[in-house]
């Protein structure tokens, strides 16, 4: 157990650092820098520009830049924003929090909704309810987010003469400012992920329902509440908390754009504001968060499986 | 106070824009004429929030160029002078200016009783620290060209600052405003970290100060109590809350969210026609929207490929085409300078389509048969993606097909600084005066940066002359002469002024729209109850 450990954290470890060396050269490689971005078009001064190149030490090798970003974050510094000069721990901490938050409400909301219709599709395989779920399943998936996201706003704004606050808060700020700007959010993504829960669900459950033991418990004469509850259900559960992993990683990417959409200042945002503005210290520190955000997942996905289900403890 | 004397006649003659000095209105009481007009009715206090659709990257008015950021930084630093929207420069932190004979030695004698927000007194050291750090190139400011005139600051007290010039510069005192020119109190930027910290507090001698400011989400600031002009400003905050496209920000207006805001896409006022409450405002605008064609590309090296493509061109369309009517249809200069220092649209050539001669002119040029170009779009800016179709149809009369290109903004001001633009649109603003507009666009290096490789030897000369002219009328005639030219060559096609349109809430009172797009009028407006 604890050798597969080592072993996956090790994985990790040669992820991370694979990954944040493929960004720092992929975001340097795309034309435009943080100089020309602060410059403009009140560019041609070649020595302002070498002044400020030098400043950011965009004058330095690659591998010097490399190599320095690295050390300090090795030190557990991730450096200063060019744009505002704020520490990019801070920055992508906040807003990590801001997406943590969404994605988590999202993936409960999910569940919730997905996980009880899928169920109930796969029970009732061909009848009504499974072609309603399924007509959902259909719908939710096909929409893209960021078109559901501009409905619900437009919904919203003309029929119900209502719009989320202009100004983002924070569960700790405000309570209920922050439950409305989250609230189309949270509904143009779960839309999205209830109905892959529901579709998954709905599969998984009719896995399970062709199998022998659980004809056998009907056979029996079972009462229902114990051959769902207890034998469909446990068997179920297995891999929809596998699938919760894939489902939580898949909503922080999608959270880019209903970021974008929303005004909500996380993750996405904040990297797209990095990217736009060059800002490589964000984007890295950004990046990095991310990608050890999406192994811890996995890594913790893997060990609750092997929590849930004794046969996977030895693999 | 502001008084006619002997030192604003000479102010005057400096200035841009004045071409047949008109009385100006006396400022009465403490409020000066800037930024709009004083209101005794007006109501103190109050929140008013605005909605924007840029947010600058930072707060640093040294080292950022971008127009989100002069946008806002202008009710928190100040410069000397001001760009009234008449064109001219007038007095701000200075009480006066006066200029020597042979235009080289400029003397302003500073306003007594201006406090920074740091609370310190403003002296002339401050001034000449701040004008030295953003000439320095070294310190890495965009403003440092502009500030290439000077040759030295003196000061010979606390409230006269001399700057002598290397050549007689009549766009200095324009040079001395709000974008570049703030001032800030002395050795600002020796501190740790000085230039981080100016996202977090603000330094300046504004009428408001800076509160808080968290990327992507807004800003806030606050009145400055011991702000220099008695009884202003009437707010008591700012809220800019940024938006992230042009749908929630006009979402934002209809639900009442927002108290202010200025359209990204003019044509967007059609959707607001209907709301109860809300005031359009319109105004020309600073902004220019053109095609450039760089004359070391392809077929443009060519000066009649180039008289051609402008000839075929119909700017009302294309304008129609990107923004409806919300436009007004350009020259050679931008819509809010055109009576001031536009050359008149009649003495003008190529500005009409022709496509007889355009076709004669390609045959002579040995493309009979038509060729193809590359088009150079930007990515996020909506009006060129019609632009672009409808100058493709109109190119195509004449024989030549575009291919459109579109690309990102760092590839393209990256193609922009190289002096690479090819054939490309743009989209930029300028001060209200005729040498800032032109000169560094335009003149060849190394005094300028000729992006457009016009390499024009009578331009250099013209350019040269409008910097060394203090004489408005004088002034004027060379600008014109310039415009002429440009309209011959082509090194670009100015196609249209996109309006100025600022929406309000019934309640926003006494604003007024600047034609730079930034929020100077904040610092007068006031809130009804």
């Amino acid at each position: 157990m604890l050798g597969a450990l080592a072993g996956r954290l090790g994985a990790a470890a040669a992820t991370a650092v694979l990954s944040t060396a493929a960004v720092f050269l992929l975001i340097r490689a795309v034309p435009g820098d943080v100089v020309g971005e602060m410059l403009g078009q009140s560019a041609g001064d070649q020595a302002a520009e070498a002044a400020l190149r030098a400043f950011f030490g965009l004058d330095r090798p690659l591998w010097q830049q490399y190599l320095g970003w690295a050390g300090d974050v090795l030190r557990g510094d991730l450096g200063d924003s060019w744009r505002q000069g704020l520490p990019v721990a801070g920055i992508v901490g906040e807003a990590f929090l801001v997406t943590l938050q969404i994605g988590l409400v999202t993936l409960a909301v999910a569940l919730l909704v997905g996980v009880p219709l899928g169920v109930v599709a796969g029970v009732r395989q061909g009848r009504w309810p499974d072609l309603v779920v399924e007509a959902f399943s259909l719908l939710a998936l096909s929409a893209p987010v960021f078109w559901t996201g501009m409905v619900l706003l437009i919904a919203a704004g003309a029929w119900l003469g209502w719009s989320p606050p202009l100004i983002y808060a924070g569960p700790g700020e405000n309570l209920s400012d922050n439950l409305e700007s989250i609230a189309l959010p949270v509904l143009a993504l779960a839309l999205l992920q209830a109905a892959a829960y529901a579709q998954f669900a709905r599969q998984q459950t009719a896995m399970v329902m062709r199998q022998d033991f659980i004809r056998a418990a009907i056979a029996r004469g079972l009462p229902a509440r114990l051959v769902y509850g207890r034998h469909l259900l446990r068997n179920v559960a297995i891999p929809l908390v596998t699938f919760a992993g894939v489902i939580l990683v898949q909503i922080l990417g999608g959270v880019v754009v209903v970021e974008t959409l929303f005004a909500i200042p996380g993750l996405g945002r904040t990297l797209l504001a990095a990217i736009q503005a060059r800002d490589y210290p964000v984007l890295q520190g950004a990046l990095l968060v991310a990608v050890l955000i999406a192994l811890l997942v996995n890594l913790l996905v893997d060990l609750l499986y092997a929590a849930i289900d004794p046969r996977v403890r030895g693999a | 106070m502001w008084t006619p004397s002997i030192t604003r006649r000479a102010a005057l003659l400096g200035t841009a824009g004045l071409l047949a000095a008109p009385a100006l209105p006396l400022a009465q009481g403490a409020a000066l004429d800037i930024y709009g007009p004083a209101d005794p009715q007006a109501r103190r206090g109050g929140t008013l929030t605005v909605a924007i659709a840029n947010e600058p990257p930072n707060l640093d008015p040294f080292h950022q160029a971008g127009d989100a950021r002069t946008a806002v930084t202008v009710l928190m630093y100040q410069g000397l002078m001001y760009e009234h929207p008449s064109g001219e420069a007038r007095p701000l932190l200075a009480e006066s200016m006066q200029i020597s004979p042979d235009g080289l030695t400029y003397t302003f004698r500073l306003r007594r009783n201006v406090t920074f927000h740091t609370g310190q007194p403003m002296s002339s050291a401050d001034v000449k620290y701040s004008y030295d750090y953003i000439r320095d190139a070294s310190n890495g400011s965009p403003g440092a060209a502009d500030f290439g005139a000077i040759a030295e600051i003196a000061t010979p007290d606390d409230h006269t600052v001399v700057i002598r010039l290397n050549r007689p510069n009549a766009s200095l005192p324009m040079t001395l405003t709000n974008r570049f020119g703030c001032v800030v109190p002395k050795d600002t930027f020796a501190a740790q970290n000085a230039r981080a910290r100016l996202s977090q507090q603000s330094v300046g001698t504004g009428p408001f100060r800076l509160a808080e400011f968290r990327p992507q989400s807004h800003i806030r600031m606050q009145r400055f109590p011991q702000y220099w002009e008695a009884g202003q400003p009437y707010l008591e905050a700012i809220l800019f809350s940024t938006q992230p496209n042009a749908a929630s920000l006009l979402q934002a207006l209809r639900n009442r969210r927002a108290d202010v805001a200025l359209l990204p896409r003019p044509q967007d006022a059609e959707q607001l026609r209907d709301v109860q409450g809300l005031n359009i405002g319109t105004a020309p605008s600073l902004r220019q929207n053109t095609l450039d064609l760089d004359g070391n590309f392809a077929q443009l090296r060519d000066v009649r490929v180039r008289q051609a493509i402008a000839l075929s061109i119909d700017k009302e369309a294309v304008m129609q085409a990107s923004i409806g009517g919300h436009g007004t249809v350009l020259g050679t200069t931008v819509a809010a300078m055109q009576e001031s220092w536009g050359a008149p649209l009649n003495e003008l050539a190529t500005q009409r389509p022709d496509l007889d001669r355009a076709r004669a002119l390609l045959a002579e040029a040995g493309h009979g048969g038509g060729f193809q170009l590359d088009l150079v779009s930007i990515i996020g800016f909506e009006w060129m993606d019609p632009a672009a179709v409808t100058i493709a149809q109109q190119l195509q009369r004449v024989g030549i097909r575009l291919n459109i290109q579109r690309v990102e903004l760092g590839v393209w001001l990256n193609a922009f600084r190289t002096r690479n633009m090819r054939f490309t649109f743009n989209d930029w603003g300028t001060q209200p005066d005729p040498h800032i507009l032109y000169y560094r666009h335009f003149r060849s290096p190394p005094q300028g940066a000729d992006f457009r490789n016009w390499n024009n030897a009578e331009a250099d000369r013209l350019l040269d002359q409008g910097m060394e002219t203090s004489d408005p009328a004088e002034r004027r005639r060379i600008y014109v002469q310039l415009q002429k030219l440009m309209s011959e060559t082509v090194p670009t096609i100015m196609l249209f002024s996109p309006n100025l349109v600022t929406v309000t809430q019934s309640r926003v009172r006494n604003y007024a729209q600047h034609p730079t797009g930034w929020w100077f009028g904040l610092a007068r407006s006031w809130i009804a109850a």
